[in-house]
């Protein structure tokens, strides 16, 4: 009985649907525990995110219809509207951050001779990677700390005390603190991801480079870098959608503070929420951001396109 | 010719140094402080312990190890979760055709872009009224659904890869479906697997908003929650924070050590699939 469900190869009888997918019912049924669980934990709230958009709501006896009300609300707050900017600030840092360095650590692990040399060196800049993230997190409020912080006291050992701050408790450097994390920025993912980039070139065209007498320059501007643009790509838009969604690094290292000076969207989604309890708010406030990520990333997606057929 | 390409060497190496140095510095500084006694830490911040002070990591450790307990149910209750849900998944996306079949594959990807936080709230809510607020399974359910949905993706990749036609050969055998999963499908994916397990023991470990929101009760927390919360004598100071940074750390260092490839395979595949 289980034959009829050959995928390939079994000619396609006509049969009415019903009987088709009575033949093929194993199928389905290796997929119930998975949307058992998606409907259950994704899909239902993700219904009752869109609606209660539309609802005066604090998760329990509040509820109430209030049509637009939400969105009209989100369009008119100071706090929203000053959170968007310090996300783009901090999308903008951490793309000039990440299409440097990590691509440059790359390109100088990728070309290190010595075999076990770099692959002990690839290693060691992937260990950071293995740190948990909030480990990572925490160590950096100690590096920014006011007193026997790791910045102050460097500061302090090369003679600037009077550049020494209390970075995270600043108004005026809270929100650098945050673009400035994790210098230099290469113990991650993107590293790794340019690293695989490079491995995928095939060997011949490093030959040929050579023997056309290429620079290291050269060889970087007219072959690697063409060759790795869809890296460059994948790059750019997990930092955009990840810094448009940061919120665990503002939470721990700032609170969003001082005042407001470091809040971002998503961060203040949580406030709203779980704080004061407007979850209805919370859930407008979630949809415009989502709204505002797909169309960033589509906006990505069409720049490389069409720069890719022209240049 | 020869000096100039030894120069070049040089400054090749120069440069892959400093990167490497400023990346790990503060790791070292987190290592070399957590053996410092709070004098000591203050005194030679930059040098050597000028003792190594073993209280430091007897205390993180005495303190932590109840928290790492939840996280390692919690993180291997996901994975558990996420490999069975997505190997069945991608087994019948992989080895049948059936109506309907696009449609649901898009049904489960499409969970990967929706982010996290537009679900926060309702889930919350969903969580509280299942009466699942304070529980491991709280902990475990709605991380698992987002990473079935990764999981279903490698996977089914991954089988797609093999060779065509071996899973109809094995019904026409007469093997049932149940046995094609678990006896043909299952064992060669385990590469795949073990990648998957990986990627999703690493994000369960690192979870710490949605137990933020969800568990209250001290002893349901994850590690994740409670680090630089550790108590101790006053003497200790900040090295004991910094001993339980990185005795949290730990597990998947030493998992890594013993794993590299399927650790870095898994990361980058998370990132490039994600």
């Amino acid at each position: 009985m289980s034959t009829a469900s050959l995928s390939e190869g079994a000619k396609p009888k006509k049969l009415g649907l019903l009987r088709k997918i009575w033949r093929v019912r194993q199928a389905y049924f290796f997929l119930i525990p998975v949307f058992a669980v998606l409907g259950t934990f994704k899909y239902g709230p993700l219904v009752v995110a869109v609606q209660k958009s539309f609802f005066d709501w604090n998760g329990a006896n509040v509820d109430r219809f209030v049509g637009f009300a939400n969105y009209a609300k989100v369009l008119h707050d100071a706090s929203f509207r000053g959170s968007i900017g310090h996300a783009l600030a901090l999308t903008a840092g951490a793309l000039a951050e990440t299409l440097t360095l990590p691509l440059l650590a790359a390109v100088l692990v990728f070309h290190i001779r010595r075999r076990r040399l770099a692959e002990w060196v690839r290693v060691l800049f992937i260990v950071p990677l293995i740190v948990p993230a909030l480990v990572v997190i925490k160590i950096w409020t100690w590096v920014y700390a006011s007193q026997n912080g790791i910045l102050n006291s460097l500061l302090e050992l090369v003679g600037l005390d009077g550049w020494t701050h209390a970075w995270l408790g600043e108004s005026g450097t809270s929100l650098w603190a945050l673009v400035l994390y994790n210098f230099p920025w290469i113990g991650g993912i993107y590293f790794l991801i340019y690293l695989a980039g490079l491995l995928n070139i095939k060997a011949e065209l490093f030959e040929s480079g050579s023997l056309d007498g290429m620079g290291v320059w050269q060889r970087f501007r007219y072959l690697e870098l063409p060759l790795i643009r869809g890296q460059i790509r994948l790059v750019a838009l997990l930092v955009v959608i990840g810094q448009l969604q940061n919120f665990e690094l503002p939470l721990i290292l700032t609170g969003g503070g001082p005042g407001e000076s470091s809040l971002t969207p998503a961060l203040y989604l949580y406030d709203r929420a779980f704080t004061y309890n407007e979850m209805g708010y919370a859930s407008a406030l979630g949809m415009v951001l989502c709204v505002g990520i797909l169309i960033v990333t589509q906006a990505i997606q069409k720049v490389f396109k069409s720069s890719e057929t022209s240049g | 010719m020869k000096i100039r390409t030894n120069l070049r060497t040089a400054a090749h190496y120069a440069v892959v140094s400093v990167l490497l140095l400023a990346t790990l510095f503060p790791f070292y500084m987190t290592l070399i402080n957590s053996w410092k006694h709070r004098r000591d830490l203050y005194e030679h911040f930059w040098g050597w312990p000028t003792h190594f002070y073993a209280d430091n990591y007897a205390t993180a450790a005495r303190y932590l190890l109840p928290y790492m307990l939840n996280s390692v149910i919690v993180a291997g209750g996901i994975v558990l979760v996420v490999l069975i849900l997505s190997s069945m998944a991608a087994f019948s996306f992989a080895a049948y055709d059936f109506p309907g079949k696009g449609l649901l594959y898009v049904l489960v990807i499409m969970m990967m872009m929706i982010p996290g936080f537009l679900l926060l709230v309702p889930q919350f809510v969903l969580v509280k009224g299942m009466g699942l607020l304070d529980s491991y399974a709280g902990q475990i359910f709605p991380p698992a659904a987002v990473g079935s949905a990764m999981g279903t993706m490698l996977i089914r990749e991954f089988l797609a890869g093999l060779p065509a036609g071996l899973f109809e050969s094995a019904q026409l055998d007469g093997a049932g479906s149940w046995r094609i999963y678990s006896r043909i499908a299952l064992p060669l994916a385990k590469p795949i697997l073990s990648v998957v397990g990986i990627l999703t023991a690493i994000s369960g470990w690192n979870n710490y908003i949605w137990p933020l929101v969800i568990i209250s009760d001290e002893k349901l927390k994850p590690v994740i929650l409670v680090l630089g919360t550790i108590s101790g004598t006053i003497e200790q100071g900040m090295g004991l924070q910094l001993a339980g940074y990185a005795f949290a750390s730990l597990p998947f260092l030493v998992l890594f050590l013993f794993a590299t490839k399927p650790f870095i395979s898994g990361l980058t595949s998370g990132a490039i699939k994600g």
